[in-house]
């Protein structure tokens, strides 16, 4: 039976840019709405 | 009807013969054509790549940047002689001058397709005889394409500040689909493949242009009414 | 509650709950055997896709009701669907090549998705540009209005183009990742994933749209 592959690394890296992107794209609302 | 043809006309008429009193955007864009084909030679190692294999996108690409090309000097005659100003105070319908700025830039692109099609053949020593009417048929059908879509957006971006640079961003990746189709057609006919390969590339290329001229004559109105 | 408190205190609540997903997806949904761990990336990747691609629907069908409507609010939505669909296509074409490199060897490949998504995204910058670009508010609304249903429009030709395109060329797949019938357990993490999408979706919506009602009232329109 083959080995389950070692990846987890890249899922990690993939959920933490998801994060980054949406987590970033809520504080640029904030500011584009408390500065104008 | 034949009204729309009759403006149509008129507005495309008008258009070519400021284009061609001149001639310098018609021999600067078919020097243009030339010098891309002659730049596509030493772009890549004829030892290892055969001119065929990469004939089909060698005249794509010089074939695009040849629509663009057309498309950028059209709104420049507008810019200068502020004919479009005066073609609003008329009572041409919008529809026959999209029709119009469509027959124009049509034209324009088919001379430079007319001189650039047998350069390309003499530069790369691609056998068209056979499949020439094909191929014309295919290079008709993808430049409406691109030049349906562009003359709408030519209109949009025309009181832009980068309007040209603006007009190529937001025109590229409506050229891909049609630019798939076009690519894959010709790469069959000249590798002297039946065209019943191609069948999908052919309808792909058909529904693009019926939906987008007619989606683009539709939506002109609204690029030019105050 | 004004508008723009209401979409931030959705997004708030989305957030929360992706937390939730990122927990779920990582600590209790089973591993996939064949891909291993990087398989759940797909948990984030496909609802990301669904909605960049739902959002330009929205923006073609927002602008067509504004041409015909002319309600400054149809304006106002299709410019905040293609905001927020930007982002979301930016997550699929980060998450994409993350998830291909372990799984077909290489960061990009010219898949029916990633390609797609791709064009998407090249619309989605164009429809923003344009809208930046022309200084007239209302002139600009009408532009993007057409350049929104034009996209709109195109989306299925990129998919038949990029279809037929891709048959031709075979891809290096081993395994094929993304799987139409999953097991119960990652179906409900999927699932619970594209419900917190969409929540996100609407609350970054309302966000942007607040936002633009600000920038009229404060330019006096």
């Amino acid at each position: 039976m083959p080995e389950v592959p070692q990846n987890a690394g890249y899922l990690v890296a993939a959920y933490i840019v998801t994060a980054v992107i949406l987590l970033g794209y809520t504080l640029s609302l904030y500011r584009r709405s408390s500065k104008g | 009807m034949a009204e729309l043809l009759r403006q149509a006309w008129a507005v495309a008429r008008k258009d070519l013969l400021l284009e061609f009193r001149t001639r310098t955007a018609i021999v600067s864009a078919v020097v243009f054509t030339a010098l891309v084909l002659t730049v596509f030679n030493f772009g890549r190692d004829p030892t290892a790549v055969s001119a065929l294999d990469l004939a089909p996108t060698i005249l794509w690409v010089t074939f695009t940047f040849a629509a663009m090309l057309a498309l950028n000097r059209a709104f420049q005659l507008e810019l200068e002689n502020q004919a479009l100003e005066g073609l609003l105070v008329s009572p041409l319908s919008r529809t026959s001058l999209y029709w119009g700025k469509l027959l124009a830039n049509l034209a324009f692109v088919a001379v430079v397709e007319s001189v650039g099609l047998p350069l390309f053949v003499l530069f790369f020593n691609v056998p068209v005889g056979r499949v020439l009417l094909p191929l014309v048929a295919v290079i008709a059908l993808a430049t409406v394409g691109f030049v349906a879509v562009g003359t709408l957006f030519s209109a949009l971006v025309i009181r832009t500040r980068f309007a040209e640079l603006l007009l190529v961003v937001l025109l590229l990746p409506f050229l891909v689909p049609p630019l798939i189709g076009a690519v894959q057609v010709t790469a069959r006919l000249f590798g002297d493949r039946p065209l019943s390969e191609a069948v999908g590339y052919l309808k792909l290329l058909a529904a693009y242009d019926i939906v987008f001229v007619s989606l683009a004559s539709f939506l002109f109105r609204f690029t030019v009414d105050e | 509650m004004s508008l723009l408190h209401r979409g931030r205190w959705i997004t708030l609540l989305g957030l929360a709950l992706l937390a939730g997903v990122y927990v779920r997806a990582l600590a209790f949904t089973p591993v996939e055997r064949l891909q291993g761990p990087a398989q759940k990336i797909y948990y984030l990747h496909v609802p990301a896709a669904i909605w960049a691609e739902t959002a330009m629907v929205l923006v073609g069908l927002g602008s067509i009701f504004y041409l015909f409507l002319k309600d400054r609010r149809l304006d106002r939505f299709a410019a905040a669907s293609a905001e927020v669909g930007t982002v979301f296509a930016a997550i699929v074409l980060t998450t994409g090549p993350i998830w291909g490199k372990p799984i077909w060897g290489t960061w990009w490949t010219w898949d029916a998705r990633l390609t797609s998504t791709l064009l998407l995204f090249f619309l989605y910058i164009g429809y923003l540009l344009l809208r930046g670009a022309v200084r007239d508010p209302a002139l600009g609304a009408r532009y993007a209005a057409v350049l929104g249903i034009c996209g709109m429009c195109l989306v299925p030709f990129i998919h038949l183009s990029v279809y037929l395109f891709r048959t031709l060329h075979p891809q290096p797949i081993i395994l094929k990742p993304s799987a139409p019938s999953l097991p119960g357990s990652m179906l409900a993490t999927w699932l619970f994933s594209l419900g917190v999408f969409t929540l996100l979706y609407v609350g970054f919506v309302i966000q942007r749209y607040a936002l633009s009602l600000l920038w009229e009232e404060r330019n006096g329109a």
